[in-house]
């Protein structure tokens, strides 16, 4: 009995074999990452723009987090009745700074606590459950053994 | 380049929709309100005005809520004369106050009227309103469920990382933001909050409260500006514009905007704010140890601990012992938005960095009353917008 699921946004990420993956670009010149995939690189300082697509995700650290503790307007979706969840940026050890719901409770999560990408269920809409990528705080020795 | 006066000063009070204040007045009222006693403090009238810079919040492609200049300049009278429309989010007004500022200095006109306003929708602020999945906007909405406080709330729990910030000292900036409020008649809210009242408020988004966010606002702000030489006709020691500065983020910012980005470096957040604040400190020619008073964007307490620290103001870490020092009052050493800021006003987006103008100019002239700032003689305002917009003013007397 496993509820149909759809990514909230199609594109932007994927999940194979349980490996979470975002999809964006990477500037060849320079080595800078994007997330969404960019055009061109922003760097000023590189004058190759030269992008190609590429996959991000693994693990980081939580630079800050922040909590929505009131249901936000449209168009934001969530399950009713709302329940308060935690918002991380995040500091992927693959050189992305990178916004994402917590997968855990607010009251548990640490500044600069170790944390991997997941892809898991944001809301239900018609019978369905719409994924997007998210963060899980890893416990101490998880992410030694991960 | 002409050096800028200040002639003229005018503000509708700030207030929210059905409110004793502006009740069910649309944004050209407030605006008329705000114009005619600028007009009224210059001591020209509507026909000598040559220019307007309007503050604009019609984004492109967006809900288009706000002011739009042409409708002013119709309402007061359709003199024929040229509207420049700046949108540049929360920092618009002191975008269009630049434009205005640059084109007396460069002698295209020499009087030109600044003027923002807004009749705000209820909530928080929904900036794009479009579902696009081209719209980072609608893509942090819908991905993410990031709502516009968790930005600031994200950021003021990295400081209280990295300083030891408490949830009681920001809530003592409201506080202190609410004493200055009680002296100033064009604020929404007028009355005092004790350090209770504020902790007892819900958080909108932790560590963040409600007391401790600006709300949205309906008010507007304009500023007549002409040449130095010009403005002798019309008074004897007007207030002077030092410099007026307009920047936007660079590569290094690392402040979370969009979904990602590369990760800084360096604790470089708000370049965008830091660059127009040291542009207007360079063409001014004076440093951070010269002003008198500041009037900065605190759409939450965070900023007024963070941005002086980041200025130069004072140094990292000591914005919390000034603060409960009493130095950022108005009789301080570094005084802090007397006016009472944008927690005491709320968000009225384009009229704030014209509602900050005003403010320095009474303060120089010493007509703050119980808000003063003694002996004020160089004020700095700074606004920062959605897109990475920042502008930076120093007036002088």
């Amino acid at each position: 009995m496993s509820e149909e699921k759809v990514p909230c946004v199609p594109g932007l990420f994927s999940e194979e074999n349980g490996v979470a993956r975002v999809h964006g670009s990477r500037c060849t010149g320079c080595g800078t990452p994007y997330f969404p995939r960019s055009a061109a690189c922003h760097n000023p300082d590189c004058s190759g723009s030269r992008m190609e697509e590429c996959s991000y995700g693994g693990a980081g650290r939580l630079w800050s987090f922040s909590v929505a503790d009131f249901p936000p307007p449209p168009p934001h979706k969530y399950d009713k009745p709302f329940v308060p969840y935690a918002i991380g940026v995040v500091d992927l050890d693959c050189g992305l700074r990178m916004i994402g719901q917590m997968v855990d409770q607010p009251s548990d999560l640490t500044v600069d606590a170790r944390v991997e990408l997941v892809i898991d269920t944001l809301y239900h809409e018609d019978g369905k459950a719409f994924t997007s990528w998210k963060f899980r705080q890893l416990a101490a020795d998880a992410a030694r053994s991960h | 380049m002409q050096e800028v006066a200040v002639l003229g000063v005018g503000l509708h009070r700030f207030g929210k929709t059905g409110d004793d204040i502006v009740g069910t007045k649309s944004v050209t009222e407030l605006c008329r309100h705000a114009i005619d006693q600028a007009l009224a403090d210059a001591g020209v009238s509507w026909k000598q005005i040559q220019a307007v810079c309007a503050a604009s919040s019609r984004f492109s492609g967006g809900k288009g809520w706000g002011l739009n200049g042409n409708d002013v300049v119709e309402d007061m009278g359709s003199t024929g004369i040229p509207v420049y429309n700046m949108s540049a989010g929360c920092a618009a007004g002191g975008n269009a106050f630049n434009v205005g500022y640059a084109m007396v200095a460069g002698g295209v006109y020499d009087m030109v009227l600044v003027v923002g306003g807004e009749v705000m929708p209820k909530g928080m602020i929904q900036t794009s309103g479009v579902e696009e999945v081209t719209d980072p906007e609608f893509l942090r909405q819908r991905c993410v469920g990031m709502p516009g406080p968790s930005f600031w709330a994200t950021l003021a729990r990295r400081r209280m990382h990295e300083m030891g910030t408490t949830e009681e000292q920001y809530a003592a900036v409201t506080v202190k933001a609410r004493k200055c409020s009680v002296h100033n008649p064009y604020a929404r809210f007028q009355k005092e909050v004790s350090l209770q009242e504020v902790l007892a408020s819900p958080y909108v988004s932790n560590p963040l409260r409600l007391f401790e966010i600006c709300p949205v606002s309906n008010g507007a702000a304009a500023v007549v500006i002409c040449s130095r030489a010009k403005a002798r006709q019309f008074a004897t020691n007007p207030v002077l514009v030092a410099s007026s500065a307009v920047a936007t983020m660079t590569f290094e910012d690392a402040l979370p905007r969009g979904l990602a980005g590369p990760a800084p470096q360096g604790p470089s957040l708000h370049t965008e704010a830091r660059a127009a604040v040291k542009r207007a400190f360079e063409i001014a020619g004076v440093g951070p140890q010269d002003v008198s008073v500041t009037e900065l964007q605190d759409n939450t307490c965070y900023y007024e601990l963070a941005f002086p620290e980041e200025w130069g103001l004072c140094q990292p870490g000591e914005a919390e012992r000034l603060l409960l020092a009493g130095e950022t009052a108005p009789t301080g050493r570094m005084p802090i938005n007397p006016s009472g800021g944008f927690v005491s006003f709320g968000e009225a987006t384009t009229a704030m960095g014209v509602f900050q103008i005003a403010e320095l100019t009474w303060q120089l002239r010493g007509q703050s009353g119980g808000r003063q700032v003694p002996n004020a003689r160089v004020g700095l305002a700074q606004t920062l917008g959605l897109g990475g917009n920042a502008t930076a003013a120093i007036l002088k007397k």
